[in-house]
């Protein structure tokens, strides 16, 4: 059914311990105890690194893939507020909470994957520091952006649930909002300079590794690529996540916020696949596509999904259809994800003959944070207004909390028949 | 000495049991396995067989400038039985060291053995031709030796050159050579001349030579320097019974050191093994074990070759031409990581999970565009779909 | 309310003509703080260079290397022999085989190269691996070190080794044996050599003594050339061989190094960040003004729904 959103509003008529919420924990609690295991045993025994491929996938996908999905708040930021995008302002707060999860807990990784956090310290020691390494820049930068800007973007939404659950609060409330609408512009402008900063980087990282980073990826204009990616990334995975979670929690979609998310994600990643193309043709790099190998396979298999997923994109900007945007999104993000991955591992030849997989704690430790991400997503969903809604929702919310006095969101014991459980 | 009865005739008559005969035809086998058409064959019987049919060939032994040392090592092989064996497989007619005579005896009993196998003798030398002085520096009987050895080599079937000395020059010929002493290949020519340097050389070499020439009519194949390949073709340290230790990096540093009483490899002592032509590392002297320098804990000094033994310091260490290391080295590209069986099953398990999700999710999306509501209330549940 | 395309195009071409000065003035910035960029031989440059028509394998250096290092020897792979398969953290240099099916064969010792520009040491976030302006030699901190192995990574010859078991992880590889360095000796491994197929000096020196074998011996070594004096910016570490370089496990990047061929444009970029400041300033001054007029849209919305205006 077509809606408008208008404004945020929690998911309110579901209850918080449902068996997918409880999984996403257990798997959450599984990956801190196999954390206290690396911490305890040390990098080797818990993940199948070695000198060879230095680099896990807690580095790789953790934090360099899974920032590029919590670049929504960059990307759909830059949309709405500097091109004035104003239907998109309603999507913000999801994009602005799935990049803090996905940031906080991609910097958790970060400092689990490094042999000796103890010497973390440094990072207060600017004159200390080498100012050309990417890594540096990537962790300063990164934790200077998912502390401060995303951190206080993510602040209006508790401050509405403070408003809600304590009335007596109101005036603190108030006077936090004019500290709010005073510092907007200069937080925000904050939160998508040090995005293009530090998802650059990220690309800048695999620079390093030179030519045994294979020709079809290693290109000067990796920083460039690699933060276009986390673009489209970052609009394809909130639209992803609007669409999975009206799915899942019945909440209506605004199919002209969604077309406008699919028209942009359709720009970004069409230009983004010429400029690549032109890239690999001027440097001459397109004709190791042509061999036969698993590297020229990857490389195709990569480009198939965006290129399937572009068409799909225009096919849903066409049909105004839920279901093509949700293929279009998935497969823009598992094609996206690859290119960040590949020239990480896959595409990443250090020398003959090494090969890396991971283990099955790292597996687990790297879905744990995932799990644990998810985990307060959907929590958070439920408790404060993070996805969009219309007026008339609120509205009922309201009428519902009326009857039903306590934390809003929250569900009271459901009555039966009325409303399932499930999540 | 009977020259008419073939060997096995004269040593059974010599009351030399056939038993030692066949240790005696079993050694040379293993001095030389292959490269000897003699000992090519199948077993000790045959070898026994096709010696023993042959008459005892004449030898005549010459020395000139030596130390008797080849002498001494072939008369000290082992037991004096073996000796003796050797003395009559071989019909040495002429050997000063050994032989009774002297004086115009001594003379006479060379012009005579030369003449009576005139054409059929193999002429041994031991030690080197002085050059200098027209020869001054070494007379037979009054004569210059290099004029000797020239008049019986003329009469001779084959020359061996037993020894450093005989086959390049050896001690005489280091430097200064005030004698200008040479090999005798330097005076000799128009007669094969088979060099067997060593100083000593293993007797049973001379010994394969003589029976493989006098047996089967034929000489060994030389290499480029008159050396029979089959005891000169590799280099000591080729088959050097310490070549693990080189192999694996033990050493011994300074003599008396703990590696070196531990037996390990003597290189950096300077040992020349690694360009020297010999077949010591095999053969070893006296048929005993470590009856060698090496096996005696010193370094190899490259007795055999022109070029190393007066030529490169005791000490000095030489570079390995052709190594052939063995595959204990780790290779310059080696794998490295392995797929982890749990990793593999929980990444499909994941991806399987994310799609089926993803899939079964999608399905619920509705596939067409919400069309607008009329009373502008949020949409009602559908039958069926449940609330999550 | 959608933006014109008039004003789209008019933001643009005054937020790129802002973007573009600041990064011009950025780029400007490092070229005159840094008059070229190509890296320079550090004035007392030691070096080692190892002939491996010379070498015999004999793998004293590896011995050697051991002890002078303090580390205990590897004996991971063969409980009875000090045998490890490649560099590692027990390893700083080992010696490795090439071998043809010809039998053409060649030693090659392994260690750190100490480039003349390190990508290491770009790579590495707090100078954990850092260069010696003077002699060139890169040593390892770990009082800076995270352990967070790019270096491992940016190293083109995979040099550098992490200690993947237990708690207090390092990275381990040669440091020309810096202690003794501090004594006026020499690295252990080119005192012990029995064929002086490895040797110390100055590499200026070296290179020299290179190019005098080279001249000595035409045809003998590969391509007649010295390999170290050029490639991947130049490395301190040389290697004359019969084989080819790549071979024996040297490969071949060309004469720029890693940090100069590919942080070009991460230095131009974020020099004195000053571009950074220029986006920012753009944004910040779009953003409030759009902002202004959401403020206005709010209060009405507020006024219009009676509920809470959503920042």
């Amino acid at each position: 059914m077509k809606d408008t959103w208008q404004r945020d509003v929690p998911v309110f008529n579901v209850p918080i311990w449902t068996r997918p919420f409880k999984f996403f924990c257990g798997l959450a609690g599984l990956g801190m105890i196999l954390v206290v295991y690396r911490e305890i045993a040390g990098l080797g025994p818990a993940s199948g690194m070695t000198d060879a491929y230095a680099w896990g996938i807690w580095k790789t996908f953790n934090t360099m893939v899974l920032t590029g999905l919590g670049s929504g708040a960059f990307a759909i930021g830059i949309a709405a507020w500097i091109f004035n995008k104003k239907n998109l302002h309603v999507v913000m707060r999801t994009a602005v909470l799935t990049s803090f999860l996905a940031y906080a807990f991609g910097l958790c990784m970060l400092a689990i994957d490094v042999g000796r956090p103890w010497n973390f310290y440094w990072f207060f020691v600017p004159w200390h520091w080498n100012y050309h390494s990417p890594l540096l820049e990537v962790a300063v930068c990164m934790t200077v952006y998912a502390s401060i800007p995303l951190f206080l973007e993510n602040i209006p939404p508790i401050l509405d649930f403070v408003y809600d659950r304590w009335p007596d609060q109101r005036p603190l409330v108030k006077k936090l909002d004019k500290v709010i609408v005073a510092g907007f512009p200069y937080v925000v402008s904050l939160a998508y300079v040090l995005p293009a900063m530090h998802q650059s980087s990220l690309g800048a990282l695999m620079l390093l590794g030179g030519n045994r980073v294979y020709p079809l990826w290693q290109t000067p204009f990796l920083p460039l690529l690699y933060v276009w990616a986390a673009a489209f990334l970052g609009f394809a995975f909130v639209t992803t996540t609007l669409l999975f979670s009206s799915m899942m929690w019945n909440r209506a979609l605004d199919i002209d916020v969604m077309a406008e998310l699919n028209r942009l994600t359709m720009w970004l990643v069409g230009l983004w696949l010429v400029f690549r193309a032109i890239d690999l043709t001027l440097r001459g790099s397109i004709l190791a596509a042509f061999r036969f190998n698993i590297f020229a396979a990857l490389f195709w298999i990569e480009i198939a999904i965006l290129i399937y997923g572009w068409s799909k994109l225009r096919e849903a900007g066409n049909t105004r259809s839920p279901r093509t945007m949700f293929y279009a999104a998935l497969l823009v993000l598992v094609g996206g994800m690859l290119y960040r991955f590949n020239p990480t591992t896959t595409a990443f030849q250090p020398k003959a003959g090494a090969f890396y997989f991971p283990s099955a704690i790292e597996l687990l430790v790297s879905i744990g944070f995932m799990s644990l991400g998810i985990a307060i997503f959907l929590y958070a969903a439920k408790v404060l207004p993070i996805l969009p809604g219309s007026n008339e929702l609120a509205r009922k919310m309201e009428a519902q909390q009326a009857t039903q006095p306590g934390i809003s969101g929250f569900a009271a014991a459901p009555r039966a028949g009325q409303f399932a459980t499930g999540d | 000495m009977s020259k008419q009865l073939s060997i096995a005739e004269h040593l059974q008559a010599s009351g030399v049991s056939r038993r030692s005969f066949l240790q005696l035809c079993s050694t040379l086998m293993a001095t030389a396995p292959f490269g000897l058409a003699l000992t090519g064959k199948k077993s000790v019987l045959q070898i026994a067989d096709a010696i023993g049919k042959t008459k005892r060939p004449s030898v005549i032994w010459l020395h000139f400038q030596d130390c008797t040392g080849c002498t001494e090592t072939l008369l000290r092989t082992s037991a004096p039985d073996v000796a003796h064996l050797i003395l009559d497989v071989i019909s040495l007619d002429y050997h000063e060291t050994i032989m009774a005579a002297s004086g115009a005896q001594a003379e006479a009993a060379l012009h005579k053995a030369v003449q009576e196998n005139a054409g059929k003798f193999v002429l041994v030398c031991e030690g080197s031709i002085p050059t200098g002085r027209d020869g001054l520096y070494y007379e037979m009987g009054g004569r210059p030796g290099i004029q000797v050895l020239k008049e019986v080599a003329a009469q001779s079937a084959a020359v061996i050159a037993i020894g450093s000395c005989a086959s390049w020059g050896g001690v005489p010929s280091a430097d200064p050579n005030p004698t200008g002493a040479v090999g005798v290949d330097s005076v000799i020519s128009g007669k094969p001349v088979i060099n067997l340097p060593g100083c000593p050389p293993n007797p049973y070499n001379l010994l394969a030579v003589v029976l493989e020439y006098v047996t089967m009519g034929k000489l060994p194949a030389l290499d480029e320097v008159g050396r029979p390949k089959f005891a000169y073709e590799r280099v000591i340290h080729e088959n050097c019974p310490r070549r693990a230790h080189f192999d694996a990096g033990r050493f011994a540093n300074a003599f008396g050191d703990e590696g070196h009483r531990k037996g390990w490899c003597l290189y950096k002592l300077g040992c020349k093994g690694p360009v020297t032509h010999a077949s010591c590392s095999t053969r070893p002297f006296n048929e005993l074990p470590n009856c060698w320098p090496i096996g005696a804990g010193i370094p190899c000094v490259g007795c055999t070759e022109k070029n190393v033994v007066w030529k490169i310091g005791t000490f000095q260490t030489v570079p390995i031409h052709f190594p052939t290391p063995p595959d204990t080295y780790p290779p310059v590209y080696s794998s490295i990581g392995k797929v982890s069986m749990g990793g593999a099953v929980l990444v499909g398990a994941v991806a399987g999970a994310i799609g089926g999700a993803a899939l079964m999710g999608a399905k619920r999306i509705p596939a067409s565009e919400p069309v607008p509501a009329t009373t502008g209330e949020p949409e009602a549940q559908k039958p069926g779909s449940s609330s999550r | 309310m959608e933006i014109s395309r008039r004003e789209l195009f008019q933001k643009i071409t005054t937020g790129g003509a802002a973007i573009a000065a600041s990064g011009g003035i950025s780029a400007a910035l490092t070229g005159v703080a840094q008059a070229e960029e190509t890296p320079q031989v550090p004035p007392h440059a030691l070096g080692m260079l190892y002939d491996a028509t010379l070498c015999i394998g004999c793998k004293t250096c590896v011995v050697a290397c051991t002890q002078a290092n303090g580390l205990t020897p590897d004996t991971r792979t063969d409980p009875l022999h000090q045998a490890p398969a490649d560099l590692n953290n027990h390893t700083k240099t080992i010696i490795k085989l090439y071998k043809e099916a010809d039998g053409q064969t060649s030693f090659v010792k392994q260690q750190c190269m100490h480039c003349v520009d390190p990508a290491c040491a770009a790579a590495c976030m707090f100078g954990g691996l850092k260069k010696d302006k003077n002699t060139g030699v890169v040593t390892w901190n770990g009082k800076y070190c995270v352990g967070c192995r790019y270096c491992e990574v940016a190293c083109p010859y995979n040099v550098p080794k992490f200690r993947w078991e237990g708690f207090n992880p390092e990275i381990v590889k040669c440091e020309f044996c810096k202690d003794r360095l501090a004594k006026g000796q020499e690295p252990a491994c080119t005192t012990v050599c029995p064929r002086k197929a490895v040797i110390f000096g100055l590499r200026e020196d070296l290179l020299k003594e290179a190019k005098r074998r080279i001249a000595a011996n035409p045809g003998k070594y590969h391509e007649d050339r010295v390999f170290g004096e050029h490639e991947g910016g130049g490395t301190q570490v040389l290697y004359l061989s019969h084989v080819p370089f790549d071979k024996i496990g040297l490969p071949q990047p060309g004469n720029e190094s890693i940090p100069q061929k590919y942080l070009k444009w991460q230095k131009r970029l974020y020099s004195y960040l000053v571009l950074p400041a220029g986006l920012y300033a753009v944004l910040a001054g779009t953003i409030r003004k759009n902002w202004k007029d959401h403020e206005e849209h709010l209060e009405e919305e507020e006024k219009a729904s009676g509920l809470r205006a959503q920042l």
